[in-house]
């Protein structure tokens, strides 16, 4: 996968590039407006992840300039502004998702690979991890074709895992996925437990033991 | 003393003391022009008195004997010469049938060596009517100047305080969220004018600095968020770097969970200014117990403690869908945040009003402060201390009423979504 990032600050773009290349992706970077128009204009990237605030102009004028070329990129705003506004007329533009600042790299993540598997984008609605199968179009996960019965959270959890396989998620981390702005109030995370407990054994009854602890306390979703 | 509080209006105080004034001068004015008319009148007739004498004692000299005119003029002969006297006397006056008061001198003279007693009599009735014409025309007169005056002051002072009422009605309006400036009356008295000035110097700074406060939290809150993002990548990647200790884990994750809560209190402050600067101008008809049905569902996956929901009629309220569930969901985990002991959450919607019910062993000690930012009734919680204040803005907008009660051990927030003020604010 090749993905442009679009930061002026330094050390979180940097950041990104960490996390998501050990996915094996291609980044490259864009450090202010002028770089990100020169770079989408030269070439073809499969995501764009792209600050709003640009330190020398408005990331939207890239998004524009990105439609205006008729490019088939998918395009992940970055904004520090939690406005409903800005994200409507981000979205109006035709942005395909929105991340408010602070976010979760394990968060941008999923959220990357959910807009690659949207079919504009000649992606495949199908997540395959060995012999587990999520059609995220059916919202649906099955090992080997026999189809595991999950409550919604449950198969949250199991896009979640599988987006961010062999990456340590904290429950903190999951809590906010799950819930959002209301994971505060899972103050000792007993839910988060019970929920990936509950996964976990589905999924190890039918042979699939991927969802392994690491530190104590900490997920980790691998076949090691 | 209670007298301190009663406030007077400055023009009927004004005329009060005009009215008192003239009052008491109108009293000694006539008091004394009666005392004065009076013995000028007495004067006047002991003079006539003692010149009828003269006249009649000039005449018997002559040798004439002036008849007598009783009861006005007597001349008897008498044996001895007594001192003359003025005196006061009642006696019956033919002319008029009944006993009259005459005012009376009486002489003795000795005149061709006979002795004489002349006594000359006045009606004083005449004198006393005089006087009384006298003192009702003046106390006319003055009651006619004092009451010209009056009005005269009264709409003279209406005048000349009109701005200053004008401008006082304006500041009453005065709000710190309008942007409009103060249509102050301009005055062409001195003090006034100064007075104006003061205030529009004092309003305009009064709002410069509300809005410097505003948009310092608003930068701070958004200035936050790029350090807060790039600390939280940086802990993701070290979590998924090296080998870490499980103690280091849970530090960082420990660490992962203040951010959270940064990011929270971020929010909240970003969505109170928000408020305040009235940026939530959508609206739509949201039906109230729908969402709070949806909330209930998604609380129910992460809280153990039990929600029930007795929807005696339909809520529905006019209002941004984004702010209706903030509205709603806040008060509901506000509920569960301070409900005890896991003890069940009761939620009521009945003729649009919704209540809240959770357990609380003893009432808030400072149900006051409950809408105020960051107060805590109990430091154990790690919450941001900004949920209610936020549902106090929403309804304040909305101009729905809020109002909470401690009943049979349970803490009861109410919202009458009945209450509201229509478009006001709002239109603004």
């Amino acid at each position: 996968m090749k993905l442009l990032i679009a930061e002026d600050e330094i050390s979180l773009q940097q950041s990104i590039v960490t996390y998501l290349e050990r996915d094996g992706n291609v980044c490259e970077c864009a450090s202010n407006y002028e770089e990100a128009i020169y770079k989408v204009s030269l070439y073809d990237y499969d995501v764009i992840i792209l600050d709003v605030n640009l330190v020398t102009g408005s990331g939207l004028e890239v998004l524009k300039h990105l439609k205006k070329e008729k490019k088939k990129t998918g395009v992940i705003i970055i904004s520090a502004n939690n406005s409903l506004s800005d994200k409507l007329e981000g979205l109006d533009l035709g942005a395909d998702d929105y991340i408010t600042k602070p976010f979760h790299l394990a968060e941008l993540n999923s959220r990357i690979k959910a807009v690659l598997r949207r079919g504009k984008f000649g992606g495949d609605e199908n997540i395959l991890f060995n012999e587990i199968r999520v059609d995220t179009g059916a919202k649906s996960a099955y090992v080997l074709d026999k189809p595991l019965t999950l409550t919604r959270k449950e198969y949250d959890l199991l896009l979640f895992f599988i987006t961010n396989k062999n990456r340590i998620l904290s429950k903190e981390i999951i809590a906010e996925h799950l819930w959002g702005d209301n994971s505060d109030l899972a103050d000792n995370f007993d839910f988060i437990y019970v929920h990936i407990n509950n996964l976990r054994k589905k999924l190890t009854s039918e042979g699939a033991k991927y969802i392994k602890t690491a530190y104590g306390s900490g997920y980790k979703f691998t076949e090691e | 003393m209670a007298k301190k509080n009663i406030k007077i209006p400055l023009l009927r105080k004004a005329s009060k003391s005009f009215l008192w004034a003239s009052m008491l001068l109108m009293v000694l004015s006539t008091i004394a022009l009666f005392f004065y008319v009076r013995w000028l009148l007495e004067k006047e007739v002991e003079e006539e008195l003692f010149s009828a004498e003269a006249r009649i004692e000039s005449a018997l000299l002559a040798g004439q004997h002036p008849s007598s005119l009783a009861p006005i003029i007597e001349i008897n002969e008498v044996d001895e010469l007594k001192t003359a006297f003025t005196k006061d006397t009642v006696i019956f006056d033919p002319s008029q049938d009944e006993m009259e008061l005459f005012r009376e001198l009486s002489t003795y003279k000795s005149i061709n060596s006979k002795s004489y007693k002349i006594s000359v009599r006045v009606l004083v009735v005449e004198t006393n009517q005089i006087l009384w014409a006298i003192i009702l025309s003046y106390m006319v007169i003055i009651l006619l100047v004092f009451v010209f005056q009056f009005y005269l002051n009264k709409s003279n002072n209406k005048k000349i305080w009109n701005p200053f009422f004008h401008n006082l009605e304006q500041m009453k309006k005065f709000s710190l969220l309008s942007k409009e400036p103060l249509q102050l009356l301009d005055s062409e008295i001195l003090e006034f004018s100064e007075l104006n000035k003061e205030i529009s110097q004092l309003t305009g700074k009064v709002r410069d600095d509300y809005e410097n406060l505003k948009q310092y939290t608003e930068d701070v809150s958004h200035e936050l968020q790029t350090p807060l993002a790039i600390i939280q990548a940086k802990i993701e990647n070290i979590i998924n770097g090296q080998s870490l200790t499980e103690i280091q884990f849970n530090q960082l994750a420990s660490i992962q969970k203040d951010i959270q809560r940064l990011t929270q209190l971020n929010k909240r402050l970003a969505l109170l200014t928000k408020l305040e600067n009235h940026q939530f101008t959508h609206r739509a008809s949201i039906d109230i117990t729908d969402l709070i049905a949806q909330i209930i569902s998604n609380f129910n996956e992460i809280s153990t403690i039990s929600l029930t929901f007795e929807k005696a009629s339909n809520i529905m309220a006019n209002m941004d869908p984004y702010l209706a569930e903030i509205l709603c969901n806040n008060i509901i985990s506000n509920a569960i945040k301070h409900s005890s002991h896991g003890k069940p959450i009761n939620i009521e919607s009945k003729n649009m009003v919704l209540s809240v019910y959770n357990y609380g062993a003893t009432s808030i000690a400072n149900p006051q402060q409950l809408f105020t930012r960051f107060y805590r009734e109990n430091k154990e919680f790690k919450s941001t201390g900004l949920g209610l204040a936020i549902v106090k803005k929403i309804c304040d907008l909305y101009g729905y009423d809020i109002t909470y009660a401690y009943i049979n051990g349970h803490h009861c927030f109410s919202i009458d979504f009945g209450s509201t003020t229509s478009t006001r604010k709002l239109s603004s």
